[in-house]
Formats: C-alpha cells, sequence, structure tokens
C-alpha cells in the first residue's frame, strides 16, 4: 500500500498514465494510428525538440534556462552546408567543425552565465538573436542562395538506400531509423549522467542551492557552464540529424523550437527554478506532446497548423492541476503536523 | 539609489545616441529630422509591448503570451473591419481581449502560483491556437479599405504619426504611474522583495494581476496597430516579438529579476529594436546582420550592466568593511 501511495506521488506516473491513454483514445478512434512505422515516423519529425529538451533539462535543474538552443540548430546545418558545398569539405569534417561551433557558442554563454553573474535568460535571448544572426551571415556567404537551402548531401545510391552523411538521418537498423537510435544513447548519457554520476549530484545541489554548493567545495561556475555546453552540443546533434534527414542546410532550421523545447521539460516535471526534475519526465512529456501531434490530425482531424492549442491547454491544465495538489498535499502536511 | 536606476536608462540613451551618431557618421544623409523621427514612428508597436511587458517584468514576472496576443488582437480588428465594423468597436475589443488573457495569465501566475514563464508558455499556445479557430485558419486580408490603413500613415505634426503620437502619450502616463503614484510604485517594490511588500501592506497578488491585464491590454493594442500598418494578419503574426519587446526591456535596462527600471528604458530599449535593421541599411551592411548585430548588443550591454553591478557591490562592501574597522581602531584607542 505504502508503495502505490509513493508512485502517486511521482510525477513520471500521471505522465506514463497520460501517455497510455493518448495510445488508448487516439488507437480507439483510429486503428491505423498504432501502426509502429507511423509512430516512428511522428518521432523522428519531432527528434530535435526530443534530444535538445533531454539537455535543457540539465540546464533547468541547476536552475538556469536556455532559449538558445533552437538557433544553434540552424547554424550547425548552414555551417555543415557551407563547408561541405562551398570549401568542399570532407562531410565529416564538417560535421565534426559544426559540433565545435556549436560547443563554443554554448561555451560563450555560459562563460557569461556563470562567471559574469548575468542571468540566463538574458544571456541565452542574446545568444538565440546572435547565433541565428551568425547562420545567416553564414548563409551568406554561400553561392547557394539563403531561402533555397544546401542540398545533395551524400548519399543516396541507385536502389534508394542512404549511406555515410544521410544514413544518420535516414537510414534504418533493425527496422527502427537511426534518429531514435542515437536519442536512445543520449536518453542513456543523460540519465546516466544526472542520476548515475557526481556530476549529476553536483547539478541537484547547485540548482538547491548554489552558494552552499560552492562552500561544499564545488566548482560551480564550471559545472553551470558546462551544462550550457552540453545543451549547445545536443542542439548541434539534433541539427545534424536534421539536415541529413531533409536533406538541407538551411540557417532557419529549428526556428520556433524555443518554446517546444521548454514545454516538454517542464510538462516533465523540470522545476524552472531548478532542484528538480528528470530525464524519464523529460523523455515523458516529450513522447506525450510529440503522439499528440501525431494522433490528434491522424484520428480527429485537428488541422496539422493548430496544433498549439491543445498542446497549450494540456501545459496550462497540468501546471495549474499540480500547483493545486501541491498545495493541498502541503496544507494536509500541516494539519497532520498541528494533530501531532 | 536614486542614481543608479537613473544610470540604468541614461546609458540605454546614450547607447541610441551613439548609434544614431554612427550611423550618421558613415552616411550623413541619415542625420536629417524626418529620418531619425520615422525611427520612432516605426518603433510604435513595440514601444507598446515593451511597456506593457514592462509592468510585467518589474514585478518580477515574464510574460511569453504577448506575441500570440498581439496575432490574435490583429486578427480580431482584420475581422472587425471585414465585417464593417468602426475603429472604437475595434479598440474595445482588442483591449478586452488584451486584458482578458491578462486576466488569465494572472491569475495562473499570481492566484496559483505557476512559474510565470511555464503558464505563459501554455497560455502562448491556446491563444495562437484561438488565432487559428477565429481567422479559420486563413490568413486575414483585404480589410483595410475602411480608412483603417490610411490611418496608420496619418501625421498628426512635425513628421510624427497618430499612433505614435498616441503611444508618447500613454508612454508619459505609464511613466508617471509606476514612478509617481503610490499604487504604481507597487510593481518596483512587488519584484524587488515579494515578502517585504506583503508585510508592509501591498498585495502581491493584486499587483501581479494589474501587471498582466495591463500587458495584455498593451499587447491587443499593439496587434490594432499592426493589423493596420500591416493590412494582413496571418495565423503566424506576432510570433516571436516577446523575445524582442524582452530584449527591448532589458536594453532598457530594467532587470528580468525584477524591482529595478522604469518606462524610460523600454521605451528607449524598444526604438533601438526597431530602428536596428533601419540603420544598418544607412550603413551599408545588408539586413542580415540584424540579428547578429542585435546579439551582440544585447549580450555586451548585459554583461557590461553585471560586472558594474558587481564591481559597485564589492566598492560598497568594502566601504563598509573600512568604516567597520576604523571604528574598531578607534574604539581599542579610546578604552586603552
Amino acid at each position: 500500500m505504502k508503495n502505490v501511495k509513493n508512485l502517486f506521488r511521482h510525477w513520471e506516473f500521471f505522465l506514463v498514465v497520460f501517455l497510455i491513454l493518448e495510445f488508448v483514445v487516439f488507437g480507439a478512434a483510429n486503428p491505423k494510428f498504432l501502426r509502429p512505422a507511423s509512430i516512428m515516423t511522428s518521432l523522428v519529425n519531432y527528434i530535435s525538440v526530443c534530444i535538445i529538451a533531454l539537455f535543457v533539462t540539465l540546464v533547468m535543474i541547476t536552475g538556469g534556462i536556455d532559449i538558445q538552443a533552437a538557433s544553434i540548430i540552424g547554424l550547425t546545418s548552414i555551417v555543415e552546408g557551407y563547408l561541405w558545398s562551398d570549401l568542399g569539405v570532407n562531410i565529416w569534417v564538417a560535421v565534426a567543425s559544426a559540433l565545435v561551433v556549436a560547443v563554443l557558442c554554448g561555451a560563450l554563454s555560459g562563460f557569461f552565465i556563470a562567471y559574469c553573474g548575468v542571468q540566463p535568460m538574458v544571456v541565452t535571448l542574446g545568444g538565440s538573436f546572435l547565433y541565428s544572426g551568425l547562420a545567416l551571415l553564414v548563409s551568406g556567404l554561400s553561392a547557394t542562395p539563403a531561402y533555397q537551402g544546401i542540398s545533395g548531401f551524400p548519399s543516396k545510391d541507385a536502389v534508394g538506400a542512404f549511406h555515410g552523411f544521410r544514413f544518420l538521418g535516414k537510414g534504418v537498423i533493425l527496422g527502427v531509423p537511426t534518429q531514435i537510435i542515437v536519442y536512445l544513447v543520449l536518453i542513456a548519457l543523460c540519465a546516466w549522467l544526472l542520476h548515475r554520476s557526481k556530476y549529476g549530484e553536483k547539478l541537484y545541489l547547485i540548482g538547491v542551492n548554489a552558494q552552499a554548493a560552492e562552500y561544499s567545495g564545488i566548482n560551480t561556475r564550471a559545472v553551470i557552464m558546462s551544462t550550457y555546453v552540453l545543451s549547445a552540443f545536443s542542439a548541434a546533434i539534433a541539427g545534424t540529424l536534421l539536415t541529413a534527414n531533409v536533406d538541407s542546410a538551411k540557417y532557419n532550421l529549428g526556428a520556433g523550437y524555443t518554446l517546444a523545447i521548454i514545454t516538454a521539460v517542464v510538462l516533465g516535471g523540470t522545476l524552472n527554478t531548478g532542484g528538480k526534475g528528470s530525464i524519464l519526465g523529460t523523455v515523458l512529456a516529450s513522447l506525450i506532446i510529440c503522439i499528440l501531434r501525431y494522433g490528434l490530425p491522424l484520428c480527429f482531424g485537428v488541422s496539422t497548423q493548430n496544433l498549439d492549442l491543445p498542446i497549450g491547454v494540456i501545459l496550462v491544465l497540468v501546471v495549474l492541476g499540480r500547483e493545486i495538489a501541491g498545495q493541498r498535499m502541503i496544507s494536509a502536511l500541516f494539519k497532520r503536523v498541528k494533530r501531532k | 539609489m536614486k542614481s543608479i536606476l537613473k544610470a540604468r536608462w541614461i546609458s540605454s540613451f546614450v547607447f541610441l545616441l551613439l548609434l544614431f551618431l554612427i550611423t550618421g557618421i558613415v552616411d550623413p544623409t541619415f542625420l536629417t529630422y524626418s529620418s531619425i523621427i520615422s525611427c520612432f514612428n516605426n518603433a510604435t508597436m513595440y514601444t507598446l509591448l515593451a511597456i506593457g511587458i514592462a509592468f510585467v517584468i518589474m514585478t518580477g514576472e515574464i510574460d511569453v503570451s504577448i506575441g500570440s496576443t498581439l496575432g490574435l488582437a490583429a486578427a480580431m480588428t482584420g475581422l472587425i473591419a471585414k465585417a464593417g465594423g468602426g475603429i472604437p468597436r475595434m479598440i474595445v475589443t482588442v483591449l478586452l481581449i488584451g486584458a482578458l488573457i491578462g486576466f488569465v495569465n494572472g491569475l495562473g501566475v499570481a492566484w496559483f502560483g505557476v512559474p510565470s514563464l511555464i503558464f505563459t508558455l501554455g497560455t502562448n499556445g491556446v491563444v495562437r491556437g484561438l488565432i487559428y479557430i477565429v481567422s479559420d485558419g486563413r490568413t486575414v486580408e483585404n480589410f483595410t479599405g475602411g480608412g483603417l490603413g490610411s490611418f496608420s500613415n496619418q501625421v498628426l505634426f512635425a513628421e510624427i504619426t497618430v499612433y505614435y503620437a498616441i503611444t508618447l502619450l500613454v508612454f508619459i502616463a505609464a511613466h508617471l504611474i509606476v514612478t509617481r503614484t503610490k499604487k504604481g510604485k507597487y510593481f518596483i517594490a512587488v519584484g524587488d522583495n515579494p515578502n517585504g511588500a506583503n508585510l508592509v501592506g501591498i498585495s502581491v497578488f493584486r499587483t501581479k494581476l494589474v501587471a498582466y491585464v495591463l500587458c495584455g491590454a498593451f499587447a491587443g493594442i499593439a496587434g490594432f496597430v499592426f493589423a493596420s500598418k500591416y493590412g494582413q494578419v496571418m495565423i503566424s503574426a506576432g510570433n516571436g516579438y516577446e523575445m524582442t519587446a524582452i530584449a527591448a526591456c532589458v536594453l532598457g535596462g530594467i532587470s528580468l529579476s525584477g524591482g529595478l527600471g522604469n518606462m524610460v528604458g523600454a521605451a528607449l530599449g524598444a526604438v533601438i529594436m526597431a530602428s536596428i535593421s533601419r540603420l544598418l541599411v544607412y550603413i551599408g551592411l545588408p539586413s542580415t546582420y540584424d540579428n547578429t548585430i542585435t546579439g551582440v548588443m544585447l549580450i555586451v550591454i548585459v554583461v557590461i550592466d553585471a560586472l558594474a553591478q558587481r564591481r559597485s557591490i564589492e566598492m560598497a562592501r568594502r566601504k563598509r568593511l573600512l568604516s567597520r574597522t576604523a571604528r574598531q581602531t578607534e574604539e581599542g584607542a579610546s578604552k586603552a
């Protein structure tokens, strides 16, 4: 009985119930919904948000926020495209350089946040302007017009199978798209970082009380900066996958993902004041949103343009419900203390 | 304390002057009355948004739903114009829409205690969806026949458009409210120290609620301006404007943690944000530099601000320490 009660206290439990409910309702409404291939495709379409949300969770657990990651998607994409198509660099070198660029971007913002003490929201807001601007400038260097996007990445053979770079975005291993495998690996990595390593403990401690963390000998500044580097790195991975998937390097890929990423993280139960959250929660929340985006148009004919409304409603209801339930729990606790 | 507040908006004023001067040096044709005034005229929408969100930011919260509030208000304006409604009806509608959205935001944030970023993210999605519903998924257009479009370019006096003149009046009113009236000072007080404000009898809930309602109403009016200026409202209208408005406030020296800043800063920041792309044209850079320069500017300003603040705190602490040790040695000397 006690275990059951504990289960109810976990936010992830509600997320699982919600996810199962989604499958039941959508599956009942339209049996086509349950085809694994379509579900995987829908996940692939949303993978950028899912991947970045994982690492933004780390940022938010320290009490920060990252609204620049979406602009780094476009920057990585165009850097890869420019290096490969205009400078003739080997595609893998181009990918590696783009990852380095992204890490530098994350390090720059992280430095200002951790070492200069500027508010994370402000710096990453500036970063989102700066990096999307840089992406546009890089795009201007290229011979391909900015609106067109650089395409023709290697390679697709005569049979239609994908090799090399495009395999990252379109390949299938044992029936599972490569992107999803990358996502699973990143989930494992993130879960290990946050829940099993010393690093994760430091993140939580900083989120709960940065001063206490500093006094207990943690180099809080370096740790905080590292979270922004990690989230920028994840954005670069997402950008690479996206480029390989759509075969187009464009400066504005991923524009408008910012709010979706934050939504996934907070729906997953991470507090934006820091100190609380889990990778499982973020993954479940990402899946919930993803399935919703896939199921609503398919089963209930909701226009794909109008998916903001249901997701917004759910976010509002969920956070309100959580807040009310939390308050009730606290007042119940007080009553119990009084009785004693 | 007062001098710090002053310095915060003065730095953005100096910055704006510098921007104009540099542009003027590169291209002297810029330094005419009409091209400078047109920078201000073009900033109408951002100024309204920035003033509105400044109320919320001063109380220490944030509102990322103003972009879609602007979009919804603009779409409603267009629909009313299409149905043959007059301008008063549009204005009342956009004010009501904005205030209602603000009220919901305020309830969620101040009453239920949901973190403001999360809650307004949710309402942002909901309102964006409402735009889709009211406009039936199509771009609202062809509605500027009834005087609405021509109204947007009407010059009142000295090349100042009617809209900017009204915005200026609203701005002055907002500034006076925040700096001169008792209730207006509550915004800063609540942002500076909510518990302290509560202890001296200021209702934190009511103050935040009012801030959100004002913010929504301002975004609504900005939506009206949007519709009349562009003459067509897409479903994505106003997307990303919330970030520009927040950036304007930050440039104007309003601290995102609340309790610092004033309306002059917000208005100046809005002018800076709105003019950058225009100034780039004069300097001879393509508009592709727009975001890069905005980003660099934003980061440089906030980093300098943070370092200066830290320095002043450090100096104050040293002074305190020095005076304390001085007193102790004095006491020691008198005892001996």
